[in-house]
Order: structure tokens, then C-alpha cells, then sequence
């Protein structure tokens, strides 16, 4: 049981990160199941990070008072809790409610688990499990909710969690800390800086991404969770890059934040719908996460006191970016998609006006697309439906479908176009981010 | 400055500077949907259909690029215009009607219009005639059908008596309009032969 009481804790860190952005997979599901819109299903999303922002600091000054092994067990408890409350939410409202709660636990475990990572490993090697299982957890997260929704349902993705959250309750009550101590540093400002617009810019690629495959390209959430996989493995690769390179904390810094802006314009012009060609610029996503999250973290924390209170601002500053993040890019891709509409209703029509077939099949075909797209407002539609249903002869049926495949290309194009400002947006905040790592500090020579 | 400090950032460089150089290479940044063709652009109109099916699907297609030409829209944006919810203004009633005798001209110049004789048989086929009357009709030989009407008339009768406001109100769908042109010009023709066989009877 011992030797189990440090990896269920960093696990409990990876689960409660991997939150932040586990159900971005799950919300259309979401949204059908709770029969909701689409304003109120992204709120699962954003109430979490929102809440995580905001009761990161003021939690972590609990920790003066109460013992952290205390606090911990009891963030984790109210986690679990929380998340078998979304996992039987029977209502929209219900599920944001238990998400906020799951947030408030989550807060409270995070922070407990780094001073009881602390006690069990030491200052350096505990605040690099932290932050390790930190930054699996988050790269992660889209990829373990997209499989658990494909596989069983959305509720699985909280249901899982329930758990192995439990395991850690004892594990962490059974960890001896020294109480925090009462001095205080002054947070570092710059690295949390930089952390809150690469959060924004890193929920840019992760959140729009997956959303990209599955409501762009229409391809189904497993497929996309294994095609995301590519940004934790390759910031897995990142570290022993950095080690073998040695380059100094601020250029490896820079250099991440220059790799996430590079991935994110590179995700904006994809040649085609496939899915390969978004691979390369993911791995640069991957790399530049995996140079800086850690090393920013680490940076933002090591030898501060209290460590606690340190963490707790590294914690809402990522949460806050990724709160921008998104209250950035959800109306600018909103719009680009509502924008994107027209254009493709115009290469549609011309399309099927020019299509080599009788004239009583392209009208035939023209209604029912028309319906389809009727039905279908505000989602990319699904044309096979209507060739599927469409009543054509043998001798016209190849035509058919290469209009199929014409009109399909179209909308993959209509989808990637509308994405593309809200990752170039997202590539912005990763400048930005270079920038806050780069400018030189007022009094600072060069 | 020491390699090891610049050997990470030249790395980094290259791999999106190749990254993207691929992508560009490769057409990123133009995978955009099919931008519609200036109004005005010559366009080559093709039927698979066959009779009057055919005739009106090439008249409707002309008439199209016509108006959007004279809208000075493009051909999608007026027939998604059209076919849409909302009331029709004069300007696209009166661009429809004069693109519609615009096509049946420039078919007439073309020489793709075809006799009437060989519209008769659908047309009839479509109406609800008397048998006597049919039976006429039918009867009578290709020649004096064609010396009786040609096309290009029954064509622009048929237009003038087209309730073109009432009927774009109703479309449904962007080529619902060529169904309906269609069953006006397969009455036109009925019409026209009927009126004849009455004057020389």
C-alpha cells in the first residue's frame, strides 16, 4: 500500500487536470442526451475551469490552517462525489452544478497533493511528479474522453474517475506533512503570464482540434482521440530533447511558446480534410507544450514559500487562460462557422447545377439537400443520408457519386476555413506568450 | 553566443518552417470552398436530359447566369436568393423574365432550339386533351406542325404567361424552378397546338 500512496496521488493530479478539458469529445453527446443548446452544453466546459481559476488561491490559504493530508482527503472525496453527481446529472443544469463542485474538490486535491507529493518524494522530485502528471493529465484528457464516449457514453468519462479518486482518499490521509510554513514570497508574475496565454493558445489546439475532426470532418470521437494523441506524445519527447540540448530555461521557454504558435498556424491551413496532414503541426503543438508547462510551473513554485499558495496561482493562471481561451475563440469560430454557411450553400448549388445528371435528379436531389440542410442548422450536415435515400438509375448512380464526394469536399473546406481565424487567434496568444517570456524586464540589462 | 544556446531555437525553426512550407507547397491556406464564377462569365450549359425536360433545363440554366448577370450577383447567390424565404423584388421579377427571353434568343441564334414537332408527343403526354382532339394532333404530320409554330414563339409565350412573382414566391429549392418551367412549356406547347388545330377546323 505504501508504494502505491505517491502514484495514486500524482494520478489524482493527472485526473483532475485531465478535466479541464476531458469532455470537449463529450459535448455533442451531451448536448443530445440533456437536450440542450449549445451555449448552455459548453458551460460543462467553462464552469469547470472558471470555478478551478477562481478557488485556486483563496483554497490554497486553508492550508495555513488545516492540515494539507486533511484537505487533500477531503478534496478528493468531494471530487469523486462530484463526478458521480455528473455522471447521473440529470439535467444540464444538475451537470453544471456537480462540474463547479468537482472543480471546488479538484482544487482542494491538487493543491493537497503537491505538498503530500513533497513529503514522499522532496521539494524537486515532488514538484516534478506534480507537474508531470499535470501536463500528462491535461494533454491527455481530450484524448480519454473522445475513447470513453466512442466506447460506452459520456457518463463513463466521470464514472472512471469515481474510483481511483476513492484509492486516494486513504492514500492521501496516510501521508505525515509538515504543517506550511507562514513565510511568504511574492508570487512570480511573468512565468504565471505566460502561463495564462499559453493555456489560452494550448485550449486553442486542443478544444478546436477536436472539434474541427469530429463536427468539421465528421469523423467519430475515437478517431479524433487517437489523432490528438499525437500533442502528449510528442510533449513527451520534449524533455529528453531539452536534456539533450541543455538550453537554458528562458530560451527553452521561448522556444516552446514559438512551437505552439508554429503547430497552431499550421493547424489553420491543412491542405486537405486529412487527417495527416494535421499530425505535423500537432507534434509541434506537443513539443512546445511539453518545454513549457512544466518549466514554467516549476519556475513559478520552486522555492516559494508557502509552496502551496505558489501552486494555487500557477493553477488559476492556467485556468484563467484557458477560461480567455475560450471566451476568446467561441464567438470568433461561432461567427466563422455562421459565415462559413453561405459560401458553402453557393459551392453546393453550383455543384449540383453543373452535375452531369437528368434534370429530375438534380431536383430530386437539390429538395432533399435542401432539407438537410434545413434540419441540420448549425451543424456541418450529412449528405450521404440523401444519396443513400435517393431514387437514381444504375447509368446515373456514378455521377451521383462524385457529386457526393464534390459536395462532401466542400463542406470539409467550408469547416477548415471557418477554424482557421480561431487557430491563427489562438497562435496570436502563443506570440504573446513568447513575448511576456522574450521583452526584457524593466531594469533588467540586456 | 554558444552553439548549445542556439542549437534548440535553430531546431524549432526549422521544423515549423518546414512544417508549414510543406503545407503551403501542398495548397494549405487555399482548401476554401468553391468560390462561385463572376456573373457575367461565359458558361457552356450541358443537359442529360432529353425533350422538353432537356430544352427547359438549358433555357433555365441561360435564363440563370442572365439575371444573376444583370443583378450582378453570382448564379448561386441568385437562385439561393430566389429559392429562399421572403418576398421577390421587382428588379429580380424583371431581370428573370427578360434572362428567360434572353435564353430562348440566343438558343434561336445558337441553333439548339429544337423543331416544335419534337416537343408534340410530351407534351401531349402531359395534357389531358380529348381523345378526338389528341388523336388529331398526333395525326399530324412533323412539317406542319413546324410550318404551324416555332419554338422560339411558343417559347416566349409561354414566358409572358408565366406568373413568375406567384411562382418564385413558391419555390422550394433552387431547381424547383426548372420543374415548373418545364410544366409551363409543356402547356405552352399544347396550348399553341390546340389554338391551331381549333382555327383550321
Amino acid at each position: 500500500m505504501r508504494r502505491a500512496v505517491a502514484p495514486l496521488l500524482a494520478v489524482t493530479v493527472a485526473l483532475v487536470l485531465a478535466d479541464s478539458a476531458v469532455v470537449t469529445l463529450a459535448l455533442p453527446d451531451i448536448l443530445r442526451h440533456l437536450d440542450t443548446s449549445v451555449a448552455q452544453v459548453a458551460w460543462v466546459l467553462i464552469s469547470f475551469n472558471l470555478v478551478l481559476a477562481l478557488v485556486a488561491v483563496p483554497t490554497a490559504l486553508a492550508f495555513t490552517w488545516v492540515p494539507p493530508r486533511v484537505l487533500s482527503a477531503v478534496g478528493i472525496a468531494v471530487f469523486a462525489a462530484a463526478s458521480a453527481g455528473c455522471a447521473v446529472a440529470p439535467s444540464i443544469e444538475v451537470l453544471i452544478a456537480a462540474r463547479c463542485v468537482q472543480a471546488l474538490g479538484g482544487a482542494l486535491a491538487l493543491l493537497g497533493c503537491l505538498e503530500l507529493l513533497v513529503a514522499e518524494y522532496g521539494e524537486r522530485r515532488g514538484l516534478a511528479a506534480w507537474v508531470t502528471a499535470g501536463v500528462v493529465g491535461t494533454a491527455t484528457g481530450p484524448v480519454a474522453g473522445g475513447l470513453l464516449t466512442e466506447a460506452i457514453s459520456w457518463q463513463a468519462i466521470f464514472v472512471v474517475q469515481v474510483p481511483v479518486a476513492a484509492l486516494a482518499v486513504p492514500a492521501a490521509l496516510a501521508v505525515r506533512v509538515a504543517p506550511v510554513p507562514t513565510d511568504r514570497h511574492r508570487p512570480a508574475v511573468r512565468p504565471h503570464l505566460t502561463l495564462a496565454l499559453l493555456s489560452a493558445a494550448l485550449t486553442a489546439a486542443l478544444f478546436l482540434l477536436v472539434l474541427l475532426l469530429v463536427d468539421g470532418w465528421g469523423r467519430s470521437p475515437a478517431t479524433a482521440a487517437i489523432t490528438v494523441s499525437v500533442v502528449p506524445v510528442a510533449a513527451l519527447a520534449a524533455r529528453p530533447l531539452a536534456r539533450l540540448l541543455r538550453p537554458g530555461e528562458e530560451v527553452e521557454t521561448a522556444v516552446g511558446c514559438f512551437l505552439v504558435a508554429g503547430g497552431l498556424v499550421g493547424l489553420a491551413i491543412p491542405p486537405s480534410a486529412h487527417l495527416a496532414w494535421t499530425v505535423a503541426p500537432q507534434a509541434l503543438v506537443g513539443l512546445g507544450l511539453g518545454l513549457t508547462i512544466d518549466r514554467l510551473t516549476a519556475r513559478a513554485i520552486h522555492l516559494r514559500l508557502p509552496r502551496v499558495e505558489h501552486a494555487g496561482w500557477t493553477i488559476g493562471a492556467r485556468h484563467v487562460g484557458v477560461v480567455v481561451g475560450l471566451a476568446i475563440l467561441t464567438p470568433v469560430f461561432t461567427a466563422d462557422l455562421e459565415d462559413a454557411q453561405a459560401p458553402a450553400q453557393e459551392a453546393i448549388a453550383s455543384l449540383v447545377l453543373d452535375a452531369p445528371l437528368p434534370a429530375q435528379d438534380k431536383i430530386a436531389l437539390a429538395r432533399a439537400l435542401g432539407d438537410e440542410l434545413t434540419a441540420q442548422q448549425g451543424q456541418v450536415p450529412d449528405l450521404h443520408r440523401v444519396f443513400a435515400a435517393a431514387d437514381l438509375a444504375p447509368g446515373v448512380r456514378p455521377a451521383a457519386a462524385a457529386l457526393e464526394r464534390d459536395l462532401d469536399s466542400q463542406l470539409e473546406r467550408a469547416a477548415t476555413r471557418a477554424f482557421r481565424d480561431s487557430f491563427l487567434v489562438g497562435a496570436g496568444l502563443a506570440v504573446l506568450a513568447l513575448l511576456s517570456v522574450v521583452v526584457p524586464r524593466p531594469g533588467r540589462r540586456a | 553566443m554558444s552553439a548549445r544556446a542556439v542549437a534548440l531555437p535553430g531546431i524549432a525553426a526549422a521544423l515549423v518552417g518546414g512544417v508549414l512550407a510543406v503545407q503551403v507547397a501542398y495548397g494549405g491556406g487555399s482548401f476554401e470552398p468553391l468560390r462561385p464564377r463572376a456573373p457575367c462569365a461565359a458558361r457552356t450549359v450541358v443537359s442529360q436530359s432529353e425533350g422538353i425536360e432537356a430544352l427547359t433545363e438549358r433555357l433555365v440554366l441561360i435564363a440563370v447566369d442572365r439575371a444573376a448577370c444583370r443583378l450582378d450577383v453570382s448564379r448561386e447567390a441568385f437562385l439561393l436568393d430566389v429559392a429562399g424565404p421572403g418576398v421577390r423584388s421587382d428588379a429580380e421579377v424583371d431581370a428573370l423574365r427578360a434572362a428567360l427571353h434572353d435564353a430562348v434568343a440566343q438558343m434561336k441564334a445558337d441553333d439548339t432550339l429544337p423543331p416544335a414537332s419534337d416537343l408534340v408527343d410530351e407534351a401531349l403526354d402531359a395534357a389531358s386533351l380529348n381523345g378526338l382532339l389528341e388523336a388529331v394532333i398526333r395525326a399530324l404530320p412533323d412539317s406542319a406542325i413546324d410550318a404551324a409554330l416555332r419554338t422560339d414563339d411558343v417559347l416566349d409565350r409561354a414566358i409572358d404567361d408565366l406568373d413568375l412573382r406567384a411562382l418564385l414566391a413558391d419555390l422550394d429549392d433552387q431547381d424547383e424552378l426548372e420543374a415548373r418551367v418545364e410544366v409551363a412549356v409543356s402547356a405552352a406547347v399544347t396550348d399553341s397546338l390546340v389554338a391551331r388545330v381549333r382555327d383550321l377546323i
